[in-house]
C-alpha cells in the first residue's frame, strides 16, 4: 500500500476538523471537530508505525496515549460545558461573551 | 528486555505523586473547618520533593530509555517549579478557606497534579513524554479555572481556555506525528541528529511540522497570535489560579519549547528564528499597548505577562544560523528570564490576592492610596512592579539585560531596540499603578490586613527579587552547564 | 494503481471513503445528534483502517474507547445541555472563511505529503498485541504512570465541577 494514502486521509480529517472548529457555534460540536483532528493525528502515527515497523512500535503506543488523553479531555470538557449550561441555558460560544476586549 | 529504572532520578516525582494522593485521601476524613490541613500536607510534600531534587544536584542521569533526563536544566526548572508550588499554596490558602472551602482538598490535588506534570516536563526529552507532561500540566488548569462554579465569567474562562487548549494540543500533535514519520524517532536528541541532514524533498514537511508544533506551544506561553484565551481566562478564574497559570503553566510551556527548539530543531534555526522574531515583536508590542488601556488589574497583569512572554521569546529569534556560543547564550538568557519573571509576577499577583480580600472587583482604582492603608504591602508591590519594568538593581533588570546582550551578540540589535522601546511603554503603566498607590488619596481608609501565609509569601518573594537583583550571577552558575546537544 | 490493488488496499479505500463522507457530515449536519452519529461512522471506519494496516490492538482500543465511551459521553453532554435538534442554526457566520482555511490546509498538507512520501510503500503485517504490551510496560512505563495520574485528576475535577451543590 502506498504510504501517502493513509496520510492523505489524515490530512483530510485534520482539515475537516479545522473547518468544524472555525464554523460551529455549539461547544460540543467544536469538541467533536477537535476529536476529528486528534483522529487524524492517530491515523498518521499508525500509518508511519506500520511503515517503519520497529520492534517497540512507538507510533502505535503514541496513538494509544492520544486516545487515552482524548478520553480524559472529553470528560473534562463536558463537565465544563455542563457548568455553563446550568448558569446560562446556552452553550453557543459566540453568545458567551461577558469578558470583552 | 527489562529497563533498568533509576528510582533516585524520579524521587521528586514519586514524592509529589504520593503527596497528591495523600491530600485526596486525607480530605475524605476532614471536616469543613479543618480543611486547611490539606494545604499543610501539600506543603510538606512539596518541601519533601524540593529536598529530593536538591539531592540530585550535580548528577546527570538518563533513565526510561532516554525519555527522562536529569541534568542542570531539568534540576533548575524543577527547583523553580517546586518553589513556585510552595508559594502558590501559601497564597491560595486563605482564598480557598474563605471561598470554595469544601473543595479545597480537590483544589490542592489538582494543583499538585499540574506541578507533577511540570516536574516531568522539565525532564522530558521525547515527544511522547513532552505531550503527556504537557497534558498533565494543562488538564488540571482547565479544571481549576472553572472552580468558581456559580460565576458565569469563571465558566466562560474555563470553556475558552479548554477549547483553545485542546485545539492547540491537536495541532501540535499533528506536527509531531509528521516529524516522527520523517525521522523515524520521537526522542529529541535522535530527531535533532536525523534532521541535521534532511532529504531535500522533506524540507517543506519539516518546516510545516515545526510550524504546527510551535503553534501548539505558542498557545501555552500566550504568544501572539495564540494569546486570545489569556486575558479572559485570568480575569474569570479565581485569582490564585490566574497567578498559577501566568507563572507556572507559562514556565512549563517554555521549558518544553526550549528543549524542542534547541535540541530537536537547532539545524532548522534559519527557518524558525525569523518566525520567532515576528512572534516576539508582536507579543511584546500587543501586550504592552493593550495593557495601557486596562482598568482591571488582573487583566492588566494578563497583558503584562503576555508582553513578558514576548521578551522570553526574543532569544529564540536571534539564533538563526548562529554558532554554538550564540545559541548557548540565547538559551541561557531565555531560561534566566523565565525564572526571574516567575517570581516577580507571582509577587504582584500575591498582592492582588490580598487586596482582592476586601474588594473583589479587582479594579486599578481600588489601589489608589494603598500606601496610607498598608505601607508594607505597597512597598512590596512597588518592588514587584519596578522589577517587572526592568529597573535596576532589581531582578527584572538583569533578566532584560541578559536578553539584551544575547540579542546584541546575535547580531540582532534591532530586536534589542524593540525590546527597550517596549520596556519604556511597560514602565509607563507599571509606574502609573505605583503612583496611584502612593500619591492618590484612598477612597476607603480602612486597613486590609494581610494574613500570615500571604505575608510570608510576599516577604520571601521580595527577598528573592532584591537578592537576585544584587547578586545576578546566581543563575549564571547553572545555565552554561545545561545539556545542549550537537552544538 | 487500481488494477494492482490487493485486498487490504480495497478495504482501506472503502473505509477511507466512509470516513471522509461521514466527516463532512459531522461538521455540516444541522442536527447535533446526527452529527454525533456521523462521528461514530468516522471513528469506526478509522478503527477498521487501523486493523487493515495491521495495528490490531490500537484498532480495537479505538472502537472500545472512542466509539464505546467518548461518543457516549458526548451524547450525554448533548442530552443534558438540551442541544438544538433542527431549527436553530448551528453554524456561525464564519463559514466561508472557515472553508477557505480548511481547504488551504488540506491542499497544502496533501502537496507536502505526496512530495515527501509519494512513492513509499508499506509492507503490511500485523503487529502482535504481546509486542505492544511488552513495549508499553517496559519502554513506556513512565508516560503510562503519568497518564494514570492525569486520568485521576480528570475524574476528580470533572466530578467537582459537574456535581450539583
Amino acid at each position: 500500500m502506498n504510504l501517502a494514502w493513509p496520510l492523505t486521509l489524515g490530512a483530510l480529517l485534520f482539515s475537516i476538523g479545522v473547518y468544524g472548529v472555525l464554523a460551529r457555534r455549539n461547544a460540543v460540536l467544536v469538541l467533536m471537530s477537535i476529536e476529528l483532528m486528534l483522529n487524524a493525528v492517530n491515523v498518521n502515527l499508525v500509518a508511519f508505525s506500520t511503515w517503519i515497523r520497529e520492534t517497540i512500535a512507538i507510533g502505535q503506543i503514541f496513538a494509544l496515549f492520544v486516545i487515552t488523553i482524548a478520553a480524559a479531555e472529553v470528560g473534562i470538557g463536558l463537565a465544563i460545558v455542563l457548568l455553563i449550561f446550568r448558569n446560562r441555558e446556552t452553550i453557543n460560544i459566540d453568545e458567551i461573551d461577558l469578558l470583552k476586549w | 528486555m527489562p529497563t533498568t529504572l533509576d528510582l533516585h532520578a524520579v524521587l521528586p516525582e514519586i514524592i509529589l505523586s504520593g503527596t497528591l494522593l495523600a491530600v485526596l485521601v486525607v480530605d475524605l476524613f476532614l471536616r469543613d473547618e479543618r480543611k486547611l490541613w490539606n494545604s499543610v500536607i501539600a506543603m510538606a510534600g512539596v518541601l519533601g520533593s524540593f529536598w529530593a531534587t536538591l539531592t540530585l544536584i550535580g548528577d546527570h542521569r538518563a533513565t526510561f530509555n532516554g525519555m527522562f533526563v536529569v541534568d542542570s536544566f531539568a534540576l533548575l526548572f524543577k527547583l523553580m517549579f517546586l518553589a513556585v508550588a510552595a508559594l502558590v499554596i501559601l497564597i491560595s490558602a486563605n482564598y480557598l478557606d474563605e471561598g470554595v472551602r469544601s473543595t479545597q482538598g480537590e483544589f490542592y490535588f489538582l494543583l499538585l497534579s499540574s506541578f507533577l506534570g511540570m516536574l516531568l516536563m522539565a525532564s522530558s526529552r521525547d515527544f511522547l513524554m513532552l505531550f503527556v507532561a504537557l497534558e498533565l500540566v494543562s488538564a488540571p488548569g482547565f479544571l481549576v479555572a472553572g472552580f468558581k462554579k456559580r460565576d458565569a465569567r469563571s465558566n466562560e474562562a474555563a470553556v475558552k481556555f479548554f477549547l483553545f487548549g485542546v485545539l492547540s494540543t491537536a495541532v501540535m500533535l499533528f506536527g509531531m506525528s509528521l516529524i516522527y514519520g520523517v525521522t523515524k524517532s520521537t526522542n529529541l536528541v535522535a530527531v535533532g541528529q536525523a534532521l541535521a541532514h534532511p532529504a531535500a524533498r522533506s524540507e517543506p514537511l519539516i518546516v510545516a511540522s515545526i510550524l504546527f508544533i510551535v503553534a501548539g506551544f505558542g498557545f501555552k506561553v500566550s504568544a501572539v497570535p495564540f494569546h486570545f484565551w489569556a486575558p479572559d481566562t485570568y480575569e474569570g478564574s479565581p485569582v490564585p489560579v490566574a497567578a498559577f497559570l501566568s507563572v507556572a503553566s507559562k514556565a512549563a510551556g517554555f521549558a518544553g519549547l526550549l528543549q524542542l527548539m534547541f535540541v530537536a530543531f537547532p539545524h532548522q534555526s534559519n527557518v524558525w528564528a525569523p518566525g520567532f522574531a515576528i512572534m516576539a515583536v508582536a507579543t511584546m508590542t500587543l501586550g504592552n499597548i493593550v495593557a495601557l488601556a486596562q482598568t482591571n488589574i488582573v487583566r492588566l497583569l494578563a497583558y503584562s505577562s503576555i508582553a513578558q512572554a514576548g521578551y522570553m521569546l526574543l532569544p529564540f529569534a536571534v539564533v538563526g544560523g548562529a554558532g554554538p556560543a550564540v545559541m548557548r547564550q540565547a538559551f541561557a538568557a531565555s531560561l534566566t528570564y523565565i525564572l526571574i519573571y516567575s517570581f516577580m509576577n507571582l509577587g504582584a499577583f500575591a498582592v492582588v490576592i490580598v487586596v482582592n480580600r476586601k474588594r473583589s472587583s479587582n479594579l486599578i482604582a481600588d489601589y489608589d492610596g494603598l500606601m496610607s492603608r498598608e505601607p508594607g504591602l505597597t512597598t512590596a508591590m512597588l518592588f514587584f512592579l519596578l522589577s517587572l519594568a526592568g529597573i535596576p538593581p532589581l531582578a527584572g533588570f538583569w533578566a532584560k539585560f541578559f536578553v539584551f546582550s544575547a540579542a546584541i551578540n546575535g547580531n540582532a540589535a534591532w530586536l534589542a531596540a524593540v525590546m527597550v522601546l517596549n520596556s519604556v511603554i511597560g514602565l509607563y503603566y507599571y509606574l502609573s499603578i505605583g503612583a496611584r498607590m502612593v500619591l492618590r488619596p484612598a477612597e476607603d481608609q480602612s486597613r486590609i490586613g494581610v494574613p500570615f501565609a500571604l505575608a510570608a509569601a510576599i516577604i520571601l518573594l521580595v527577598i528573592i527579587v532584591v537578592a537576585v537583583g544584587v547578586f545576578p550571577d546566581f543563575f549564571n552558575h547553572f545555565s552554561p552547564r545545561s545539556t545542549l546537544v550537537a552544538l | 494503481m487500481i488494477l494492482a490493488a490487493t485486498g487490504p488496499e480495497i478495504a482501506f479505500w472503502g473505509f477511507a471513503v466512509v470516513a471522509g463522507i461521514a466527516g463532512f457530515f459531522v461538521v455540516g449536519s444541522r442536527n447535533v445528534v446526527h452529527a454525533a452519529l456521523y462521528l461514530v461512522g468516522v471513528l469506526g471506519s478509522v478503527g477498521a483502517i487501523y486493523i487493515v494496516l495491521g495495528a490490531e490492538f490500537v484498532g480495537w482500543v479505538q472502537i472500545l474507547i472512542y466509539v464505546g465511551a467518548i461518543v457516549v459521553l458526548l451524547l450525554f453532554g448533548i442530552m443534558l445541555t438540551k442541544a438544538p435538534i433542527g431549527g436553530v442554526a448551528l453554524d456561525n457566520n464564519q463559514r466561508p472563511v472557515a472553508f477557505i482555511v480548511a481547504a488551504t490546509t488540506f491542499g497544502g498538507l496533501t502537496w507536502i505529503i505526496w512530495r515527501t512520501f509519494g512513492g513509499t510503500r508499506i509492507r503490511l503485517s500485523p503487529t502482535r498485541t504481546a509486542q505492544i504490551g511488552n513495549s508499553l510496560f517496559t519502554h513506556f512505563v513512565l508516560p503510562f504512570e503519568a497518564v494514570s495520574v492525569l486520568l485521576l485528576a480528570a475524574l476528580v475535577g470533572a466530578i467537582v465541577l459537574a456535581r450539583r451543590d
